[in-house]
C-alpha cells in the first residue's frame, strides 16, 4: 500500500507542473499584457496599481523567469494580496507590521464550499443509489422508464434556471426557505442549535441545485453498472443456488457495482467545484464559487490565479483519495499492490 | 452514414430528439421571418406586459418582445454549440489520432495533457480565460472548444489502438500503405460512430455552458439576445414577471434534451454492446 501511495504521489508531480503551466499561459492570454486589460476594464486602475501588478508578476523579466518566480511563490503557498478588496491576502491569514491580522479570502471561503460539496455528495449517493438499483431491477418496465425520464431531464435542465424557479416558488411566493446568504439577520445572537438550524435552512436550495447534475449521472451509472453485473455468471450461480432475489441483488450484485462508483465520485469533484460558481452566485453564498465569480467581474487577477491553482490541487487530492479508497475496497487491486 | 441515421431514428426517443433539434434549427434559420417584432426594438409604452395574443411571451423590462428575442436567441445557442463542438472535435481527432497511431512518448505527453486539463475545474478554467479576454460570442465559442476536447481525444485514441491490430489494417500495412492512407482511409472512418455520438452530446453541454455564462453576464453581451441573458433579466424581475424566466429556461431544457436524446439514441442504435441495456 505504501509503495502504491508513493507511486501515486509521484505521478501528481507532472500534473501539478502541467496545471501551473496552463494557469500561467492563461495569464498571458490577455492582449498586450494583463496591466492593459486591467486598465481597460477598470477605469479606476491607477498607474500605481499597474506598477504593482508589473512588480508582482515580474512582467519586465523574460517569460521563463516570470514562470519560475511565479511557481516559486505558489510552491511557498504565497498567492499575494487581492487588488479589489483592500489588499486582503488571497490564501491564508497574514499579520501586518502593526500586528493586525487580516483574514485570508480562500481560507474563509473554502470550508463553506467544501461543506456544500460534501452535503451534495451525501445527497447524491443517498438518492442515486436506490434510483439506480430500482431502475436496473425493473429494466424497461414503468419504474425504470420513469427514472430514465428523470435522468434525462436532470441532464438537460439548466441549474441556474431551476434555481430561479425554486427561489421564486419557495422563497418569494411561499416564504418557506431563505433564498440568499448563509445566515439570517441576527444570527450572532441565536443559540447554538438555532444557528445550526438557520444555516441548514440556508443550505437546502444550494445543496439541491449543486447536486442535480450528479444525481442524474450517478443514477444512470449505477443502473448500467448493476445491469452489467446482473448478467454475469456468478449471479446466475447465486440464483441457481436458490438464494432469494433480494440477497442476490443487494449482497452479490450491488457490492461489485459499487466499486467503480468510487472512481466516478472522485472524477466528479472538478465538476462540483466548478458548479459552485452558479449555485453560490445565485444564492449569495460566500464560498469559493462566489469569490471566483466576483474576482472575474473585477479582474482581480491574484484571486483568480489563486483559486484556479487551489481548485485544481483540491481535484488532485480528491482523485488521490478516490484511488486509495478503491484500492482499499477492492481486494483484487489491494493484493495486486502488495505483491 | 445515411443507413446509420435511419437505423437510429427507428428508436422513438432518438426520433423525438431529432424532431426537437430540427424544429429549433428551423426557428433559428427563419428567425427574421418568424419574429413578429424587431428583437432589439425598445418600446417604453409596453414594458413588462404579460403574455397576450400580441406578445406571445410577453415583453421585458425595456418593452422588447420576448418571443422575437427567443427566436434570435436560438441562433446564438446553435451557433455557439456547433462551432464550439467543431473546434473541440477537430482538436480531439488530431491529438487522439497522433496519440493512438504513433504511441510512445508523444502518446504519454498528450495523455498527461488530457489529465492536466481534466484536473482543472472546467467552469473555473472557462471563467478565468474569459476574465483575461473580453466576453464576446467568438471568444465564448473558442473557449468552450478549447476546454472540452479531452473526451474526444481519449475516444479516438482508444478506437485507433483497438483497430490497429485488426486484419484489414495489417493487410493494408503489408501492402505498403503509408501512415496518411492508413489513418484517413482505414482508422478514422471506422472510428466515426463514437465521434459523432460524442459530438452530439457535446453540443448539449456547450449549449448549457453558453447559457450559464450569458446568465452570469460573462457570455453573449446585451443587447444581443441569448437565452441565457434573457434569464438574467428574468432574475431581476422574478417577483412580477414570471414569463421572463419561464420561457428561456424551457427553451434551453428542451433543446439540450433534444441533443441528449439523439446522442443516446445514436449510441444505442449503433453500439451493439449497449443495445441490450437501454430502452
Amino acid at each position: 500500500m505504501t509503495k502504491y501511495l508513493l507511486k501515486r504521489l509521484f505521478w501528481m508531480v507532472p500534473l501539478l507542473v502541467g496545471i501551473s503551466l496552463i494557469s500561467f499561459l492563461i495569464m498571458h492570454l490577455a492582449p498586450g499584457d494583463i496591466t492593459t486589460t486591467e486598465a481597460s476594464f477598470n477605469p479606476k486602475a491607477s498607474e500605481e496599481s499597474r506598477q504593482k501588478l508589473r512588480a508582482l508578476y515580474h512582467l519586465d523579466e523574460p517569460v521563463l523567469v516570470q514562470y519560475g518566480l511565479w511557481v516559486k511563490r505558489i510552491a511557498a503557498l504565497d498567492f499575494g494580496t487581492s487588488f479589489a478588496t483592500h489588499q486582503r491576502p488571497v490564501f491564508w491569514d497574514k499579520k501586518d507590521d502593526k500586528g493586525n491580522v487580516s483574514s485570508g479570502m480562500i481560507k474563509q471561503a473554502l470550508p463553506i464550499t467544501l461543506l456544500i460539496n460534501v452535503l451534495s455528495l451525501v445527497l447524491i449517493i443517498a438518492v442515486a443509489l436506490p434510483l439506480g438499483v430500482i431502475s436496473a431491477v425493473t429494466q424497461n418496465r414503468p419504474p425504470d422508464r420513469a427514472i430514465t425520464l428523470f435522468v434525462f431531464i436532470g441532464f438537460a435542465i439548466p441549474s441556474f434556471w431551476l434555481a430561479l424557479m425554486l427561489m421564486y416558488w419557495t422563497g418569494v411566493s411561499n416564504n418557506w426557505l431563505p433564498i440568499s446568504g448563509l445566515h439570517s439577520v441576527g444570527y450572532e445572537k441565536m443559540a447554538f442549535l438555532a444557528q445550526g438550524w438557520d444555516t441548514l435552512k440556508h443550505l437546502v436550495l444550494p445543496v439541491f441545485i449543486s447536486s442535480l447534475g450528479g444525481l442524474a449521472g450517478i443514477s444512470l451509472f449505477i443502473r448500467n453498472g448493476m445491469l452489467d453485473v446482473l448478467h454475469q455468471d456468478y449471479i446466475t450461480t447465486a440464483r441457481a443456488k436458490g438464494l432469494q432475489e433480494n440477497t442476490v441483488v443487494y449482497k452479490h450484485a450491488l457490492r461489485n457495482a459499487l466499486l467503480p462508483l468510487i472512481t466516478i465520485l472522485g472524477l466528479s469533484i472538478p465538476g462540483l467545484i466548478g458548479g459552485s460558481v452558479i449555485a453560490e452566485s445565485i444564492f449569495a453564498i460566500p464560498g469559493m464559487g462566489k469569490l471566483f465569480y466576483d474576482a472575474v467581474l473585477m479582474r482581480d487577477f491574484p484571486v483568480i490565479m489563486g483559486i484556479l491553482t487551489i481548485g485544481s490541487a483540491l481535484t488532485l487530492v480528491g482523485n488521490l483519495l478516490a484511488d486509495l479508497a478503491y484500492a482499499w475496497a477492492d481486494p483484487r487491486v489491494r493484493r495486486g499492490i502488495s505483491q | 452514414m445515411r443507413a446509420m441515421l435511419i437505423k437510429s431514428l427507428s428508436n422513438p426517443l432518438a426520433m423525438l430528439g431529432f424532431i426537437i433539434i430540427a424544429a429549433v434549427l428551423l426557428f433559428a434559420l427563419f428567425a427574421p421571418v418568424l419574429a413578429p417584432f424587431d428583437p432589439d426594438a425598445i418600446d417604453v409604452k409596453s414594458i413588462l406586459l404579460s403574455p397576450s395574443p400580441q406578445h406571445w411571451m410577453g415583453t421585458d423590462g425595456l418593452g422588447r418582445d420576448v418571443f422575437s428575442r427567443m427566436l434570435f436567441g436560438a441562433r446564438i445557442s446553435l451557433l455557439v454549440g456547433i462551432v464550439a463542438v467543431g473546434i473541440a472535435t477537430i482538436i480531439g481527432i488530431v491529438l487522439g489520432a497522433i496519440s493512438g497511431y504513433y504511441r510512445g512518448w508523444v502518446d504519454v505527453l498528450i495523455m498527461r495533457l488530457v489529465d492536466v486539463m481534466l484536473s482543472i475545474p472546467t467552469f473555473f478554467l472557462i471563467l478565468a480565460v474569459i476574465a483575461f479576454l473580453t466576453p464576446s460570442i467568438w471568444n465564448i465559442m473558442i473557449v468552450i472548444g478549447l476546454t472540452s476536447w479531452m473526451g474526444v481525444t481519449r475516444l479516438v485514441r482508444a478506437e485507433f489502438m483497438s483497430l490497429h491490430g485488426r486484419e484489414f489494417v495489417l493487410a493494408s500495412q503489408a501492402l505498403g500503405a503509408r501512415d496518411g492512407r492508413l489513418i484517413f482511409k482505414h482508422l478514422l472512418p471506422n472510428s466515426l460512430t463514437p465521434i459523432i455520438v460524442s459530438s452530439v452530446l457535446g453540443v448539449a453541454s456547450a449549449v448549457l455552458i453558453e447559457s450559464g455564462l450569458s446568465f452570469l453576464g460573462l457570455g453573449v453581451q446585451a443587447p444581443q439576445a441569448s437565452w441565457g441573458n434573457i434569464l438574467t433579466d428574468g432574475k431581476e424581475y422574478i417577483e412580477f414577471a414570471w414569463w421572463l424566466s419561464l420561457f428561456p429556461g424551457l427553451a434551453i431544457l428542451i433543446t439540450v434534451l433534444g441533443y441528449n436524446l439523439l446522442g443516446e439514441g445514436l449510441r444505442d442504435a449503433l453500439d451493439p454492446r449497449t443495445a441490450n441495456k437501454s430502452s
